[in-house]
């Protein structure tokens, strides 16, 4: 498990980062179960609303919604394939994403090719590069303030 | 940047503007109102929750579901919008909502203040001026744009805000009575209405401060084909009654802070309504729609254990669930 600014990230799965995506996907047998990760949680807020509305899904486009803080983020794809399950729990109660974000997987996919351990510059599982991508981001949001 | 000062234009025109520009990418600072009333829900809730559909038909109140977030709100002409479209990777553009709000609203808060009102930001996204909220905001991402959606009250007709969400009576009653105590308008401040032209040049110049200098621009034959399309789609059944997740009770937002939560919760031999007070996102008061139903004794333990309890609506739920059932044992 790796810890940035409080924030933790396991290292069992892998982070989509395109356009500040924080997701995280983890191969399940065939399936890879996605979620958000620590960050987005963290500086999202409360969820107070989640939706998936497709179920053809292609790398980079918007499947859903979310709501926090009178805000609608859209929730990107990071592999082409069939959402196969979406977890009804957090779509009832998205805050139990902000409780426990690597355990509350928002839905799954049936990729059409390998994803995992393609060659995508958007997807990171290196201790080094997440630490990077993550101190980047802190910075960013730091200088928005 | 470009402005688009467009004045009074039909009601459903004043949200596809904002959605037609962000979905074409184009950044500008709109500014209008609309020439009739109308109700705007935000992207994930349900008409069929929110509001009274026959006193909307009865009173000629359009209905529109946006893409951003936010609540269900009146609009007339008595308030001026301002919907500012920035792309997602422009520098300064935050990702973190709060902060989002907390800048591009500034303008808008010294527009307030040159007009002689002493407007403040309130996290996460309303103005006030003495604790009682002027301008409510919401905001969202459309296509690879951020947008920030807001209006200043010029006046403000409570009832029929009231009226026009689906509640009860005396759930309406209430919200009129939070709204005279938490909401305020220009004209309640200053005493008059000052010109939509001064508020909008106002804004406009205290935008260019911000995000530097803007020139006017007109609404060209893409911008209309693109909002063509898009009265389309968000005139479609399928999308305004697009089923999101039902929620648990009613909530009604007055101002940041300050709700009302409604829930029917199930007795013997049926269902009876209680009513949360929420200031400062704290349960303030309890209110049965029948108290003969729960003994004196359990009206006074619920008081007990929920009043001063951070709010929280299914926490609130299963609290009354559990003491209701631990009751009937």
């Amino acid at each position: 498990m790796l810890e940035i600014n409080g924030m933790n990230f396991p290292l069992d799965r892998v982070y989509y980062t395109r356009d500040g995506a924080h997701i995280w996907l983890k191969q399940e047998d065939d399936l890879i179960k996605i979620g958000m990760d620590a960050f987005l949680v963290e500086y999202a807020g409360y969820l107070t609303f989640l939706t998936v509305n497709e179920s053809r899904v292609k790398v980079g486009e918007s499947i859903g919604s979310f709501e926090s803080a009178k805000f609608v983020s859209r929730l990107y794809s990071p592999a082409d394939g069939e959402i196969v399950a979406v977890n009804d729990e957090v779509i009832k109660n998205p805050r139990k994403i902000n409780e426990a974000p690597y355990e509350s997987w928002i839905f799954a996919v049936k990729a059409d090719s390998a994803v995992l351990d393609g060659e995508s510059e958007y997807l990171l599982d290196d201790e080094e590069k997440i630490v990077k991508w993550i101190s980047e981001e802190i910075k960013k949001v730091e200088e928005d303030e | 940047m470009k402005y688009y000062n467009l004045g009074e234009i039909n009601w459903k025109q004043t949200q596809l503007i904002y959605h037609a520009l962000a979905q074409l990418e184009m950044e500008g600072l709109v500014l209008d109102s609309p020439d009739s009333r109308y109700v705007s829900l935000g992207l994930h809730q349900d008409p069929r929750d929110e509001i009274d559909f026959e006193y909307c038909k009865d009173n000629d109140i359009g209905i529109f579901r946006r893409e951003i977030g936010g609540g269900t709100v009146l609009l007339d002409s008595r308030q001026v919008f301002f919907n500012l479209i920035l792309k997602r990777n422009r520098d300064g553009v935050s990702r973190v909502a709060e902060n989002f709000f907390r800048k591009f609203l500034r303008p808008v808060t010294r527009a307030l203040k040159e007009l002689g009102m002493d407007a403040e930001y309130r996290p996460i996204c309303d103005l006030v001026i003495n604790e009682k909220k002027i301008s409510g905001n919401g905001g969202g991402e459309i296509g690879y744009c951020r947008v920030l959606a807001g209006g200043i009250m010029l006046d403000f007709d409570r009832e029929m805000m009231a009226r026009a969400l689906k509640c009860s009576g005396p759930l309406k009653q209430m919200y009129i009575e939070h709204m005279k105590i938490n909401l305020t308008t220009v004209r309640e401040e200053l005493g008059y209405i000052p010109p939509k032209e001064k508020i909008c040049s106002l804004l406009i110049e205290k935008f260019s401060e911000l995000l530097g200098p803007m020139t006017e621009g007109t609404i060209d034959a893409a911008v209309f084909e693109k909002m063509k399309e898009l009265d389309q789609h968000y005139s479609s059944d399928r999308w305004m009654y697009q089923r999101g997740v039902k929620q648990l009770g009613r909530e009604i937002k007055v101002k940041e802070g300050v709700y009302l939560f409604y829930h029917a919760f199930a007795i013997p031999g049926g269902e009876t309504g209680i009513t949360f007070e929420i200031s400062e996102e704290r349960i303030e008061k309890i209110s049965f729609d029948e108290p003969h139903n729960f003994h004196p004794i359990l009206r006074n333990e619920m008081e007990k254990k929920i009043i001063g309890l951070n709010y929280d609506s299914r926490k609130i739920i299963d609290i009354v669930c559990t003491m209701i059932e631990k009751n009937n044992n």
